[in-house]
């Protein structure tokens, strides 16, 4: 790795290659020379007190996502941590303040893309409560079945994750297959895999398929089984287990006073789901735990989210029990979209179509009403801050990603530990980048 | 929105438990679908969440962010916005806006009552400029750390404020690191930003109202 200018230059280079290494060599001789901190992983003891500076990120693999961390390691131990977020950074909220309520449910799947579907809902029922509709029942207990099923699908894939990352890669393999299942009945339900925006303010897209029903009851037969392979692979994998047992430990007070939501501080025995506390689309009427463990070390998320995820089977099989018939869609078209079905049948239905797609028409929401909106997301606390102006775009769009509050911990957490503990930690986090930065 | 303070008193947990001294520094009481908002003055605000987390026991911080009023008919230009959660049984939660001036965009930080408020106070400060005094740690939190402007500012264009390749860029040139003007593109950050015909091009690109 000792690159100069005048060896191994090609006379006739790609142009766009040959640029790339200039480039290259450039920062490697002004990284030489101490001129400054390269951005590419790399490690400097320019002061020579025998402590490295280490780029981990934002390419780096275990990061899952662009997420930057400078550690200042003494031998393997991180003295000191700083992160450094918004490579994704995408203006969203900005977005929000220029696209019509309705558009933005596209954006909203682009943001936590491994559960875009509750932030379709999230983002459904903020605007749903700031116009004062509710939804018919048929479309909560569909939403309601479908946020858990990506709830699972996001969960199972953090716990194939956080095994791949300590080296039990079949974990992950055999989470990514059994996710295909999920992933196969929100195809057959909107037709997109990942960016699903499946939701409409008032709401959803279209009803389910008919086979709807043998989809999810197969998922609820053949789901099961994997977590019992799961946990016994992992529980008596003595690696995974002493690796990630009393390492980036959250107390109760500290996840109360950061603000972390979610499976994060559910394992640090703070008790709190939006779910429970503030229910929407009839969560009240499910019969459901809210799981919580105590130690609040990477262990104890791991056990959380596998405990979620039964929850969640049993919300599903209680929703499907009691799925009932009707409409999919508010029956206002003043302010919710008719279905595709009836637009094209329908004269009086595509009136209403047109007047809400065009600009300067669609949903007006009252001059000046301002909500805060959470829902219980699979990282956590997914909070929207809507206020209107009185025209068909937000005045404000504030979203309040779970990701963000949780991150924000992390430097201290992995403080003093071993940089492989670091590592360990931040799969049990489960960080979107999409979702941190926006 | 239109609702006073006398009428909305007897609604809100929070604002029934304040001591009427306090009472007096609300000086708005709004009540939107069954969710309230107290609003007070910027001086004001530092002592109502103090007595809001110590007094009242509202433990959690949902979410620091802010409003940009620009040239709408509002008392000041910006509008902070607290959402306080008590966590536990009864599990209220409302909002405290305050109004902030733009000639003095400060405030004093509150991150030694919640921690949540060094990422909150953090983002908004990136967003909008705000800045809260006594914050350890108001660097850039999405935006690159020498970006010059605010972006969720009203006057900050949609468009943003250019590609990438016409930013000053800074390179190194042997073992110095120099500034490098684009060279195919005139326009860079903060100088060619407020031209007249970028700015025809902005209200051209923007949508009707």
């Amino acid at each position: 790795m000792t690159p100069s200018p005048d060896k191994g230059t090609r006379d006739a280079p790609v142009p766009s290659a040959r640029t790339l290494r200039t480039e290259l060599e450039k920062g490697l001789r002004a990284h030489r020379s101490g001129a400054r901190p390269a951005s590419v992983m790399e490690m400097s003891d320019s002061d020579g007190d025998g402590r490295l500076v280490m780029n981990f990120g934002p390419q780096h693999p275990a990061t899952h996502g662009t997420l930057r961390s400078i550690f200042t390691l003494e031998g393997e131990t991180i003295v000191e941590a700083d992160v450094e977020i918004g490579f994704l950074h995408t203006g969203f909220e900005k977005l929000g303040e220029n696209m019509t309520y309705q558009q933005w449910v596209t954006v909203s799947d682009r943001m936590n893309y491994l559960s875009a579907l509750n932030n379709n809902v999230g983002y459904s029922v903020a605007v749903e409560d700031l116009l004062g509709i509710e939804v018919p029942p048929r479309c909560k207990s569909l939403r309601v079945i479908m946020c858990e099923l990506s709830r699972i699908a996001d969960h199972i894939l953090c716990v194939g994750l956080q095994g791949m990352d300590l080296g039990a890669f079949s974990i992950m393999l055999w989470a990514f297959e059994k996710r295909e299942l999920i992933y196969d009945i929100i195809e057959a339900v909107c037709g997109a895999r990942l960016t699903t925006s499946w939701t409409r303010v008032g709401g959803i897209m279209r009803d389910v398929p008919e086979f709807f029903p043998d989809l999810v009851y197969s998922f609820l037969d053949e789901f099961p089984p994997l977590l019992t392979e799961i946990h016994t692979m992992l529980l008596n994998n003595r690696i995974f287990v002493d690796r990630v047992k009393d390492i980036g430990i959250v107390s109760e007070d500290q996840a109360r006073s950061w603000g972390i939501s979610g499976p994060i501080a559910r394992a640090s025995g703070l008790d709190v789901d939006v779910r429970r506390d503030h229910p929407y689309l009839g969560y009240e009427n499910y019969d459901f735990k809210v799981p919580v463990q105590t130690e609040g070390d990477s262990f104890a998320r791991y056990m959380q989210r596998m405990e979620e995820i039964e929850q969640s089977l049993e919300i599903i099989r209680q929703a499907m029990a009691t799925l009932p018939s009707g409409p999919v869609v508010h029956d206002d078209f003043k302010t919710s979209l008719p279905t595709k079905d009836a637009v094209h049948n329908d004269m009086e239905s595509l009136i209403h179509h047109f007047k809400l797609v065009m600009l300067g028409h669609g949903i007006k929401p009252e001059p000046g009403a301002c909500i805060y909106s959470a829902t219980e997301a699979p990282c956590g606390e997914l909070g929207f801050f809507i206020a209107s102006d009185g025209s068909d775009t937000a005045y404000r769009l504030r979203v309040r990603p779970p990701s963000l509050y949780n991150y924000a911990i992390y430097p201290r957490l992995v403080e003093g530990g071993m940089l492989s503990d670091a590592v360990a930690v931040l799969s049990s986090f489960h960080v979107i980048a999409g979702e941190l930065d926006r | 929105m239109e609702s006073t303070v006398v009428d909305m008193a007897a609604n809100d947990a929070a604002y029934d438990a304040l001591a009427p001294d306090l009472q007096s520094l609300v000086i708005d009481q709004t009540e939107h679908q069954g969710q309230v908002a107290l609003t007070c003055k910027a001086e004001h605000q530092r002592q109502l969440l103090e007595h809001f987390r110590n007094e009242q026991g509202y433990d959690y911080l949902v979410d620091v962010t802010a409003m940009d009023h620009l040239g709408m008919d509002r008392p000041e230009r910006f509008e902070v916005v607290y959402v306080l959660r008590r966590i536990g049984a009864s599990g209220h939660q409302f909002r405290l806006h305050v109004w902030l001036s733009e000639d003095q965009a400060e405030l004093p930080s509150v991150f030694d009552l919640w921690d949540s408020a060094r990422w909150g106070e953090r983002e908004t400060h990136d967003m909008f400029g705000i800045v809260f005094q006594g914050n350890p740690d108001l660097r850039r939190l999405l935006m690159p750390e020498d970006y010059p402007a605010f972006p969720l500012l009203k006057d900050y264009p949609l468009k943003g404020a250019g590609e990438r390749r016409q930013f000053t860029r800074v390179v190194p040139r042997g073992d110095q690191m120099v500034e490098e003007e684009p060279e195919d593109y005139p326009t860079s950050i903060g100088r060619g930003m407020h031209t007249p015909e970028y700015e025809e091009e902005v209200r051209r690109d923007s949508k009707p109202r």
